[in-house]
């Protein structure tokens, strides 16, 4: 089997000693040896493990059919890894045999090389090669594979001493390897006479199992090792050609903007908390906008629906009247513009100053302007929000209720009177605009009336709000904020007021629909 | 409250079907067995949730006397949504539909989604008008059909709901432009960032828009 697997790698064993060669040379140029091997042969060597077995083989026996000497160079170069050295006899006696072999041998150059750059680098590989070539090939020789050499070396030392003693110079056993293969075993368990080598053989024998184990080992870190290397040499590649005309990346750094990308993201995290917190002030203060919102609530109180409704209805009315004005000609057209502009003038609201003070006072006035109007419609809803208003505001203990709630209530309550008055002069167009018999002088007077009482009594509740207000001024620290609030109340009053007079004034047309 | 967007519903068949006692379901979820006759119109609202976006439904529900037919008819302008709703104990409110639906399309925009709703399923015993007749109707008008109940509040919701879905659909699809409140459709106003469903959706909403149209 083993001469076969030898033939076959016969081309194999050329190119690595080709490559053997290689490497000798680029040696001696003095440089590192691990560094120069290229990675890929490296590896491929040691990926090859089965196959390299027998190719070592083979160089070991072309090399020393060649030259006697060259097993005994091999022996010499193990001796010199220190990690192989696992007795100081041995040593001893490997110096010995270093000197000899130099002395012995001229074609010794190439080694001599490799014993120099050794100590400082990591062993050659090509050597630890051979050497594990040579001990396995004995032990392949002793029917014993590597799985047995790990096992061996697992048992321990004194597994080893058992199926290793008296075995021979690695190096004699070589060369014997080669010339009689079938006699190895008994060579092997041929007795040495010579103590010192027999010490020899031992040390490389353990040694040589070290190897093995070593070389498992470097296998691994090579592996890496090389990887890295290759990953470097990628690198180093890719950095030569980006900084080609660019010396310090600088363009290209500039292009990335990896110089201002640093301090962005400190600046990023610093704005969006500066962002966040604005944000959250922003909502604080809107929460409370929102709650004193005279807009917001009056929509809440469906206000404003109610005045797009009447809008939508006095639209319709003004298109009808348009149509009318448009099909009227001469002193028809005359009379009916003259009645519009009568109307308009019926609705004009004159300043009342009228003061109302008792709940039951304007329920009467309320419902007597009503009554005019002939139409079933109540102003209960008004009267009872005015009289809750009025009982909370009663009920109120200036020392608990703060300025803001005050003023909230205020505008709460002044948002809910319009709506629901706004609510009623839509409900009073649509029943007008139903109503059979229309008296549109009447209508109108009614309606001035109920806008004048209704934004007299929006005036008065905000002067109840406001002079409650005025009551924390005299016991506050901050009287600027409360002379605000009263301001803002005063102002809402005005805004309802406004609200009313606009819902009066989109009815104009519902009254002038009613008078033709 | 702050919505993503706000939708115009009108309700709108004869009178006595249940427009107000539907819409009460609807907002107040309760049933009032008495209830006044609307005057023009009366209004309703409530927040719903289509597509993780808040949605204010602003209802109107108009009066179905003969004698507000002229004033009503001025407030379908500007609907994205209504709910014709007929009575299935009372054949000719179901007679009249086709009426209804014919006002309804002359004064309000193409777009608007109509739903048929037939009402007072909860009394069968006193039924006049078939599933199948309302669902015939529906298909025969390009309508949405759901028999309700506004007393047991079988599909109220569903018919509220239903309805804003298409609406909604149709916004995503291009069909109304939001920006125009004639469609009735209002966009929302800037919401609070503290609602987590909403943060997006005012933004989400707008940006929608500006690519439908």
């Amino acid at each position: 089997m083993e001469t076969s697997d030898s033939e076959c790698f016969e081309s194999a064993d050329e190119e690595i000693y080709a490559e053997n060669e290689n490497k000798k040379s680029k040696k001696v140029a003095g440089s590192p040896p691990s560094k120069e091997i290229p990675c890929e042969t490296e590896h491929i060597s040691y990926l090859k493990t089965e196959e390299t077995k027998n190719e070592r083989t083979n160089i070991l026996d072309s090399n020393l059919q060649v030259d006697e000497d060259k097993p005994t160079k091999i022996g010499l170069s193990n001796t010199n890894e220190p990690e192989v050295i696992t007795d100081n006899n041995t040593s001893n006696i490997q110096e010995e045999d270093e000197v000899n072999m130099w002395d012995e041998d001229e074609d010794w150059e190439p080694v001599e090389t490799k014993t120099e750059i050794k100590p400082s680098e990591s062993p050659p590989l090509t050597i630890n090669r051979i050497w594990g070539w040579d001990l396995s090939a004995m032990l392949n020789a002793a029917t014993v594979g590597v799985t047995a050499v790990t096992t061996q070396v697992s048992q321990g030392l004194s597994n080893v001493l058992e199926t290793g003693i008296g075995a021979p110079d690695p190096a004699e056993l070589a060369r014997r390897t080669t010339q009689e293969e079938h006699t190895h075993d008994a060579e092997i368990t041929e007795p040495s006479t010579n103590s010192s080598t027999n010490l020899f053989g031992f040390g490389n024998l353990v040694s040589g199992v070290t190897q093995i184990t070593k070389l498992v080992e470097t296998t691994g870190n090579k592996v890496i090792l090389g990887g890295l290397d290759t990953l470097e040499t990628i690198g180093k590649k890719t950095m030569q050609v980006l900084q080609e005309g660019d010396p310090g990346l600088k363009k290209k750094r500039a292009l990335l903007k990896i110089e201002g990308e640093k301090p962005v993201l400190s600046h990023i995290l610093r704005e969006a908390k500066e962002k966040a917190e604005l944000e959250n002030r922003l909502l604080e203060e809107q929460h409370f906008a929102r709650k004193a919102n005279y807009e917001s609530l009056f929509d809440d109180h469906q206000g404003l629906v109610h005045l797009e409704a009447l809008e939508m209805l006095s639209k319709q009315c003004s298109i009808k009247l348009e149509r009318l004005i448009e099909s009227q000609s001469g002193r028809e057209l005359v009379e009916l513009q003259e009645t519009m502009n009568q109307i308009v003038e019926l609705c004009e609201l004159v300043d009342d100053d009228d003061e109302l003070e008792d709940a039951s006072e304007i329920k009467e006035k309320l419902d007597t302007a009503v009554s005019e109007m002939v139409i079933n419609i109540s102003y209960d809803k008004v009267l009872t929000t005015r009289k809750e208003a009025e009982q909370w505001l009663d009920n109120l203990h200036l020392g608990v209720c703060s300025e803001l709630e005050l003023h909230e209530q205020a505008i709460d309550t002044l948002a809910q009177l319009t709506a629901l008055a706004v609510e009623r002069y839509h409900k009073i167009g649509e029943l007008l605009l139903i109503k059979e018999h229309r008296s549109t002088a009447d209508e109108a007077d009614s309606l001035v009336q109920v806008t004048t009482i209704l934004t007299a009594l929006i005036g008065n509740m905000a002067t109840k709000f406001s002079n409650k207000l005025s009551e924390k001024l005299s016991d506050s620290t901050h009287k600027d904020h409360i002379n605000t609030l009263i301001t803002n109340v005063y102002f809402e009053s005005a805004n309802s007021t406004s609200y009313l007079k606009n819902a009066f004034q989109l009815l104009i047309p519902v009254l002038q629909v009613g008078a033709i | 409250m702050s919505y993503a967007y706000l939708f115009k519903y009108i309700i709108i068949g004869d009178t006595g079907v249940g427009k107000s006692c539907l819409l009460l379901q609807f907002t107040d979820k309760r049933f009032q067995p008495v209830h006044d006759l609307t005057i023009g119109v009366e209004f309703g609202a409530r927040m719903i949730t289509i597509d993780g976006k808040q949605i204010k439904l602003q209802i109107w529900d108009t009066a179905g006397q003969e004698a507000f037919r002229s004033i009503t008819r001025s407030y379908y302008r500007g609907a994205a949504g209504a709910l014709l709703v007929y009575d299935i104990t009372r054949r000719e409110t179901f007679n009249h539909l086709t009426t209804w639906l014919e006002d309804a399309r002359q004064h309000s925009n193409s777009n608007m989604v109509i739903m048929l709703i037939g009402n007072k399923s909860d009394l069968e015993s006193r039924r006049e008008v078939k599933k199948e007749e309302g669902e015939a109707f529906a298909r025969e008008h390009g309508l949405v059909f759901m028999e309700t109940s506004a007393k047991t509040a079988a599909n109220v919701e569903e018919a509220f709901i239903n309805t804003a879905r298409e609406i909604y659909e149709k916004i995503q699809e291009g069909v109304f432009d939001i920006n125009n409140e004639a469609n009735g459709i209002k966009i929302g106003p800037q919401h609070s960032p503290t609602n987590p469903s909403l943060p997006g959706t005012g933004g989400q909403g707008g940006s929608q828009g500006g690519g439908c149209c």
